[in-house]
């Protein structure tokens, strides 16, 4: 396999992207406690590179279906910022009008069609959704204009409905990508627990799918894996699987770390913090003198203030109205 | 002039696929076995032929996956229609049709929309057992969101199934095994009634008979044969299952006084006639002039063997009996049932049905 590095100002895009998703969790997480945010809310601090690594090569036409840890999908994405917060506070601002909290998130013009908290839930979607893209496409000359992305866990590949919709994804040879983010434990249940030790992405090789691994904290792996993933579905040769490695810093569900509740290996978190996505990154930026540290220092800046903005207007959001609770039951 | 033409019930559904088919570029076709030579009892007949294997399609067997797929579809703009043989395979779709599809448009604040139509098929007789032929229309119908609709003439069954795809919302259509031979007025030109409203069937005078599906035929037989014995039945048919006409109920008891008789095909702890009632008593207290009688099945799964299910599925002579009893007429009920007996075998709709489904 040839891998195909980003190029400088890329991997620096990358870095930003990574970032961004991180200081906007972590803000979240700090805010947390104020009580107003009033829904379950799952980070994704340490799984950032495979949402930015993916997404980087998504156009506004490609569209992306995500699960209950979506933050990071959604803002990769190009979700909007402000409207997701405005979601967690439950206003009538938010993205889904408060309807949805943090485990349902939508950003239509961005192509983020939807995220749901039922594992596996959205997967069969995503598989209609490219469905429908590819016929309507079909005619066309080469390929598909447009790919689908479905992003989800370990814990979902042992789900019913993703094999049935691996397999129907290859009969029909979808324009979709799976990205299985391989964190290793449902909630607090580790794989071992839940799956034989095999690789997951074999299976799907057995579907029948063009299925590889990888780092899933290296964007710069993930970035190249997904740039060849993405090209072979966008030229109509049929769903692509990619499961990448990664591990979840905080408690499943919740702002606060959990690593006194001794579910994880001793000593396992602290080796992943050592892995982590983004100082992986900034070594090879200034190793690499791609960046420096005043820039790097601007990178947080220029973020603490778009955060900053994004908490203050979605505070100064409106409470949805009773009378509109009962709205939008049909279409 | 607006033409009508007769039709059997099974005609009208490949009718009303057929013309949609044609009017929605967007709508596709989908479900075990819907190409296939028996083509779903002939409901699907020609149509891949005439609109091509993309659109008419078969599927793996998973159902759920496939509800979701189709969901899917319908969020990026496509019109499915996916069938199902037995209500009984659905079951396995049900958390994506009570998790997403009945709760898309409401959880995403309208944003998006999930136009699709589940097909699916109940039915008794000929020994389809305790998992070919459950009756559950109830509890679909208790998913906020979800369009539940059993239309019982074949003029309902075109207009219904025209409506429940142009719809943009999902809707579970039922189709009774035992309706699909009955022969009805299709009437194309008639304005669509949407999926809303129970259809009068018969007027009278003196009882209520509300009845869901194949129960109406029932129904209609009873009406018929207590008509030469001077009693006048009102038959509505509660069609929209999800959306009871309540009202049109209350306003045919205060001319009947008040009279009420419930037949529903599913077992009585599940019968969406439960449902009527408490809406009856809750909207109009005193619209009853006696305790009502509901007609459904017992509350335990249906044996295979015909020689007991004959036993499980009531029919007209058990809404006679009621009927009777509750206008004090007792003493006829041995004559009308008598002149209800038929040779006809139980567990066959008609001597033109030789099984195996």
């Amino acid at each position: 396999m040839t891998v195909i590095s980003p190029a400088s100002a890329d991997l620096k895009q990358l870095y930003y992207q990574m970032l961004r998703i991180r200081r906007a969790e972590e803000a979240i997480a700090r805010r947390y406690a104020e009580q107003q945010m009033r829904c379950p809310t799952h980070l994704c601090i340490g799984e950032e590179a495979i949402a930015v690594g993916v997404c980087a090569h998504l156009t506004n036409q490609d569209k992306v279906f995500s699960n209950h840890r979506g933050h990071g999908h959604y803002l990769a994405k190009g979700g909007d910022l402000p409207r997701l917060l405005a979601e967690l506070y439950g206003f009538a601002e938010g993205c889904c009008g408060g309807r949805g909290g943090s485990m349902h998130l939508t950003d239509l013009a961005a192509g983020f069609i939807a995220s749901t908290p039922i594992v596996g839930g959205t997967v069969p979607l995503a598989a209609g959704y490219a469905w429908a893209e590819q016929m309507k496409k079909s005619g066309a000359a080469q390929g598909c204009a447009s790919v689908v992305v479905i992003f989800f866990g370990d814990g979902c590949f042992e789900e019913g409905v993703m094999h049935e919709t691996m397999n129907f994804a290859v009969l029909k040879q979808l324009p979709l990508l799976f990205i299985c983010e391989n964190n290793q434990y449902s909630v607090m249940t580790p794989l071992a627990e839940r799956q034989p030790k095999r690789d997951i992405y074999k299976i799907a090789a057995a579907h029948g799918l063009h299925a590889i691994s990888g780092d899933g904290n290296r964007v710069d792996e993930v970035y190249s894996l997904a740039q060849a993933a993405v090209n072979n579905a966008r030229n109509g040769l049929g769903p692509q699987f990619l499961e990448l490695h990664t591990h979840r810093w905080p408690e499943h569900c919740g702002p606060n770390e959990d690593d006194d509740l001794g579910y994880r290996s001793p000593g396992e978190l602290a080796e992943w913090k050592l892995r982590c996505p983004l100082l992986q990154t900034r070594q090879t930026l200034l190793e690499a003198q791609l960046s420096d540290d005043a820039e790097l220092t601007q990178m947080e800046t220029r973020l603490a203030e778009e955060i900053e903005q994004a908490f203050t207007w979605a505070l100064q959001g409106t409470r949805p109205t009773v009378d509109s609770m009962r709205q939008h039951l049909y279409a | 002039m607006h033409e009508v033409e007769m039709m059997t019930y099974g005609e009208a559904i490949r009718e009303a696929l057929d013309d949609a088919l044609a009017k929605y570029p967007e709508m596709l076709l989908i479900g075990e076995g819907v190409p296939d030579p028996k083509t779903i009892f002939a409901t699907t007949q020609g149509l891949r032929e005439k609109y091509g294997a993309e659109r008419v399609l078969d599927m793996p067997l998973a159902e759920n996956g496939m509800t979701g797929i189709c969901i899917g579809a319908a969020l990026a703009g496509m019109r499915p229609v996916l069938v199902h043989q037995r209500i009984d395979f659905a079951l396995l779709s049900v958390d994506q049709l009570v998790n997403n599809a009945a709760k898309w448009h409401y959880m995403f604040d309208g944003q998006q929309k999930v136009p699709l139509v589940i097909r699916v098929i109940i039915g008794r007789g000929w020994g389809q057992g305790p998992q070919h032929s459950q009756s559950l229309q109830g509890m679909f119908a208790q998913v906020p969101g979800l369009k539940v609709v059993m239309p019982t003439t074949a003029g309902d069954a075109y207009h219904f199934m025209s409506a429940a795809i142009a719809d943009n919302n999902p809707v579970l259509f039922i189709e009774h095994r035992w309706l699909h031979h009955i022969m009805g007025e299709v009437d194309k030109q008639t304005p669509s009634a949407g999926l809303d409203g129970a259809a009068l069937l018969r007027e009278g005078r003196d009882v209520t008979l509300a009845a869901f599906s194949h129960m109406s035929i029932e129904a209609l037989k009873t009406a018929t044969t207590l008509a030469e014995h001077g009693i006048d039945v009102e038959v509505l048919d509660m069609r929209c299952v999800s959306s009871l006409d309540v009202q049109r109920v209350a306003a045919s008891l205060a001319k009947t006084g008040g009279n009420l008789v419930i037949a529903d095909c599913a077992p009585e702890m599940a019968s969406i006639g439960h449902q009527l009632l408490s809406k009856l008593v809750l909207a109009h207290g005193h619209c009853l002039q006696q305790a009502p009688r509901l007609i459904a099945y017992p509350n335990h799964p249906v044996p295979t063997s015909h020689f007991v299910a004959n036993h499980y599925y009531p029919g007209a002579e058990q809404i006679v009996s009621a009927v009777l009893d509750m206008l004090d007429r007792s003493e006829l009920t041995e004559a009308v049932i008598g002149a209800l007996q038929s040779d006809l075998p139980k567990d066959q709709p008609d001597r033109s049905f030789v099984g195996p489904f």
